[in-house]
């Protein structure tokens, strides 16, 4: 069980009690002062797990200790706590949650000024300082305070309103499935400045028995919101990740939408209204964001998975060259609205798409290839890995090739990606064919893989 | 001499803030509590220390991890603390206070469900669970949350206090009284109690909780010398100085001297004992005073080592009434709760002025008259066994008693020798009817163990 904690440049994820652990909030929480080369005050937002306020009892504590004043979101999404660092010029923040993990789970996300994620150097500094215990406890004149603020969920809704067309949702029947996570508190608060259609499911935060994996993949939207859109009928299914940094969809007769769909058409709404830009993805997401690209005469850099990987090339070009960023996860950022994982802006700009399309999510779809994209995770030694790496490599040397992260090789109408997981210790299989089925590709990639399981 | 900036041992944490004494330290001493403890309420506190908040938010992490449910009860005394913890249904208690410690101090008090500090047993146990290091760590599903409670906890103290005086006698003399809170955690609980329950005339002092100690916090006559001007100035019938977390007490006559710390406890003796029948526990170093006192109302006088969980066990014991250790400003009245209580201390006193219509200084001159001196010597590791041997041949008719350290009981008085247990320090304490007589004790005992 103790393999369930995971330190890495992401942060620090795990299952409480076993894996993730009171001292690694202090000690993260120590550390994370001391790599903030700023004064000023931390900000913290936390989930409504149970855990978490354990976990943000030992952050405060550190922090105050470091000298930082400390101002407490309580409970507020990661997007809210990126946006309140910016509003109020703080040094950074730590925000306190597993977003789609399941409720035994926690981690903790660090913040720099701006609200930007760390990037790689600066996290792996964030690791170096924790390992080495470089702490900085100041004596009892320097402690700091800590201040309370329920009005960033407010101050982040104002914000939202000067970039996106709010007014676009009015019309659209929208059912939305909050994961018992904090999506609910924004959503019932833009419901309370406009006569929005949201039916909201799974809206009361829980903090131990979660109303489902807060998961946002087409698995989740078919067994959970799906038969509830089917149901009472809408134009439109929205599921949240219980950080609400991320969407699911499906239409409103209950079609799923596969999470790989919202990155393409996001990116055609950036880019119908600013053509030629850039698009930032990775190299496990779909190739429908080429095809979109094209249109456009765009282009698509390809990165490493994680987070990190984006920023630090969303960090190599400025802001305007730049349409979307995004995961084949449902994950994705807008340059107009400061780039950061948001679902609560994927929403607004997927409406504002449909209002300008004068179409419908379920047309929209339909307008689109279906390309046939697999993914299987396998158990997997890490001793053995490289060795299978290279023997891929060997089998698919005539083809183009990119070992950025595991290996990715393109073949004639598709491609696939064997990596291993930053946060889990499992291999990660993903291919795609855009005509025709994936079918004969996976089986042939999997004997392989399992051969060294 | 080495400084002794961080003390992790049988009476809990202790340090200098910062370098010393860290959140991960206190978080993971708390964990360690909520382990042994096990997963209940655990009543949360603390005294106004800046580093106060700091310290609980990291206790609060360690007992949540553990699975304890964490009340907190913000800013409060230690004994009130202890009456809440034992009146609410608490597994123990954690009171975030260096007490009499300076500013730059800060340290964990330990409860057990009864709201009485950690016997010697419970100290060890707890010590070694936190040094193996392994304790419990419990997950989301069996987590507990924390509640909150800051309102009631002084209201239940002072219920407690008030059913043992004459409220209505007290109220009716409006006693003028003069208070220096050190700007400690009792500081506003104070200003309530004198002024609105007893009905007291308030000239307060340094009752501001968000400042910091204005003064030393131990009180002691070179601490309290604004006290000792407050009560002269506004003409006080008493002055009452008070430690950062309430449990200690020191007394200020009507003329602005101040009462001595074993005359002190002996009125109070006197005062519950005038009012209900009872034993007595005091320890080795506390004045005979106490004995003429119990002596007087026919009651027996225990003694036993120096520190309150051992008179709180003895008190426990035998069921005594009262008692206390005369040289730190401590009463305890088992009538309240087991514990120090510099509250329960003001209202016996308060009592006893209103029931004889007397005055302070009237009382303390009424009681037999001791000569005390007090003294400490650095040794050698090593050298302690030689220094108490040098001093049995010394007084070779001395009854001798090894409770804790060397008491020598002589027929014109007493000597006590008794290792710190923290320093390498020898506390010599020395008491005689003869004033002459006490020096010329202090003064050979001195150079003797400095010799």
């Amino acid at each position: 069980m103790a393999s369930s904690l995971r330190i890495s440049t992401v942060g620090v994820r795990g299952i409480v009690g076993p894996g993730l652990k009171a001292h690694h909030a202090l000690e993260f929480a120590a550390a994370f002062s001391v790599l903030l080369d700023r004064s000023g005050p931390v900000l913290i937002a936390r989930d409504p797990r149970a855990s978490s306020v354990m976990l943000r009892e030992g952050i405060v504590s550190s922090l105050l200790a470091s000298g930082r004043d400390v101002i407490d979101l309580g409970l507020a999404s990661t997007p809210v706590l990126q946006h309140a660092i910016q509003r109020m010029n703080a040094a950074g923040g730590i925000s306190i949650g597993a977003s789609h993990n399941n409720a035994e789970w926690n981690a903790l996300k660090f913040l720099g000024p701006n609200g930007t994620y760390l990037s790689s150097g600066e996290a792996s500094e964030l690791l170096d300082i924790y390992h080495l215990r470089k702490f900085d406890f100041k004596d009892w004149t320097q402690v700091g305070r800590l201040h309370f603020d329920d009005a960033s969920i407010e101050a982040y809704i104002n914000d939202l309103e000067r970039v996106f067309e709010v007014r676009d949702l009015v019309g659209l029947k929208i059912v939305a499935d909050c994961s018992s996570g904090l999506s609910s508190l924004i959503l019932k608060r833009l419901k309370d400045r406009h006569p929005l259609d949201i039916t909201m499911i799974n809206a009361t935060l829980e903090a131990k028995a979660f109303a489902h994996t807060p998961n946002t993949n087409a698995r989740t939207v078919g067994l959970q919101l799906a038969p509830v859109v089917q149901a009472i009928g809408g134009d439109l299914g929205v599921l949240f990740d219980m950080d609400s940094d991320r969407i699911a969809v499906c239409c409103g007769d209950g079609e799923v939408v596969s999470e790989e769909m919202i990155l393409p058409i996001l990116a055609e709404y950036q880019l119908k209204r600013q053509p030629g830009r850039m698009i930032i993805t990775n190299l496990s997401t779909t190739s429908l964001v080429e095809d979109v690209a094209a249109r456009y005469n765009a282009s698509v850099l390809r990165v490493p998975v994680g987070r990190q990987h984006a920023m630090d090339a969303l960090a190599m070009y400025p802001a305007e060259k730049i349409a979307i960023a995004g995961e084949g996860t449902g994950a994705v950022m807008l340059p107009e609205f400061r780039f950061v994982y948001d679902g609560i802006a994927s929403l607004l700009a997927l409406a504002s798409h449909l209002k300008r399309e004068k179409t419908s999510l379920k047309r929209l779809i339909a307008g689109m290839p279906r390309y046939d994209m697999r993914k299987v995770e396998v158990k997997l030694g890490a001793k053995r890995i490289p060795e299978m790496m290279t023997h891929l490599e060997d089998h698919w040397s005539g083809c183009r090739m990119n070992t950025q992260d595991g290996l990715r090789v393109d073949i004639e109408d598709g491609w696939f990606h064997v990596r291993v997981s930053n946060t889990e210790p499992v291999v990660r299989v993903i291919a795609e064919m855009r005509r025709g089925s994936v079918e004969d590709l996976m089986a042939k990639l999997m004997d392989t893989v399992r051969s060294y399981a | 001499m080495r400084e002794h900036k961080l003390k992790v041992g049988v009476s809990g944490v202790r340090g200098v803030v910062g370098e010393f004494l860290t959140p991960l330290l206190a978080a993971d001493f708390a964990q360690a509590f909520g382990a042994y403890v096990g997963r209940g309420r655990v009543v949360l506190g603390r005294d106004t220390r800046f580093t106060g908040p700091m310290i609980e938010h990291a206790v609060a992490c360690g007992l949540m991890a553990a699975g304890c449910e964490v009340v907190r009860v913000g800013v409060q005394t230690t004994p009130t603390m202890q009456i809440y913890i034992s009146e609410t249904g608490a597994v123990g208690g954690i009171g975030i206070t260096a007490s009499h410690n300076p500013a730059e101090y800060n340290a964990l008090k330990l409860f057990n469900g009864e709201g009485l500090f950690f016997n010697h047993y419970e100290r060890t146990e707890l010590l070694d669970l936190f040094h193996q290091g392994d304790f419990a760590e419990v997950t989301n599903e069996e987590m507990l949350g924390f509640t909150v409670d800051e309102a009631t906890p002084w209201k239940r103290h002072v219920n407690r206090i008030v059913k043992h005086v004459d409220v209505e006698r007290i109220r009716a003399r409006r006693f003028r009284v003069a208070l220096d809170g050190v700007n400690g955690a009792g500081s506003e609980m104070s200003v309530w109690f004198l002024k609105d329950v007893l009905g007291c005339e308030l000239h307060a002092i340094h009752v501001d909780p968000t400042k910091t100690f204005p003064r030393e916090p131990e009180p002691k006559p070179e601490s309290l010398g604004e006290l000792m001007a407050l009560v002269k100035l506004h003409g006080c019938d008493i002055g009452f100085g008070q430690d950062p977390d309430g449990d200690r007490l020191a007394v200020c006559d009507e003329h602005g001297a101040m009462v001595d710390n074993d005359d002190l406890l002996a009125l109070a003796i006197e005062a519950a004992l005038a009012r209900a029948p009872g034993d007595v526990a005091v320890n080795l170093t506390t004045s005979n005073v106490v004995d003429e006192v119990a002596a007087k109302f026919g009651r027996r006088v225990y003694r036993t080592a120096v520190g309150e969980a051992n008179v709180v066990d003895r008190m426990k014991a035998v069921k005594a009434l009262i008692g206390g250790e005369g040289s730190s400003g401590g009463v305890i009245f088992s009538g309240t709760h087991l514990c120090r209580d510099s509250y329960t201390a003001m209202a016996l006193l308060l009592d006893r002025l209103a029931a004889e219509a007397t005055s302070v200084s009237k009382i303390a001159g009424a009681l037999p008259r001791f000569y005390r001196r007090a003294g400490k010597v650095q040794f050698a590791h090593g050298k302690l066994g030689g220094l108490m041997l040098a001093m049995e041949k010394n007084h070779p008719t001395a009854q001798l008693e090894r409770t804790d350290g060397l008491k020598l009981n002589l027929e014109e008085g007493w000597i006590h020798l008794r290792a710190s247990n923290t320093e390498p320090i020898l506390r010599v304490a020395v008491e005689s009817r003869n004033e002459a007589r006490a020096d010329q004790l202090f003064a050979e005992s001195m150079d003797l163990l400095r010799a």
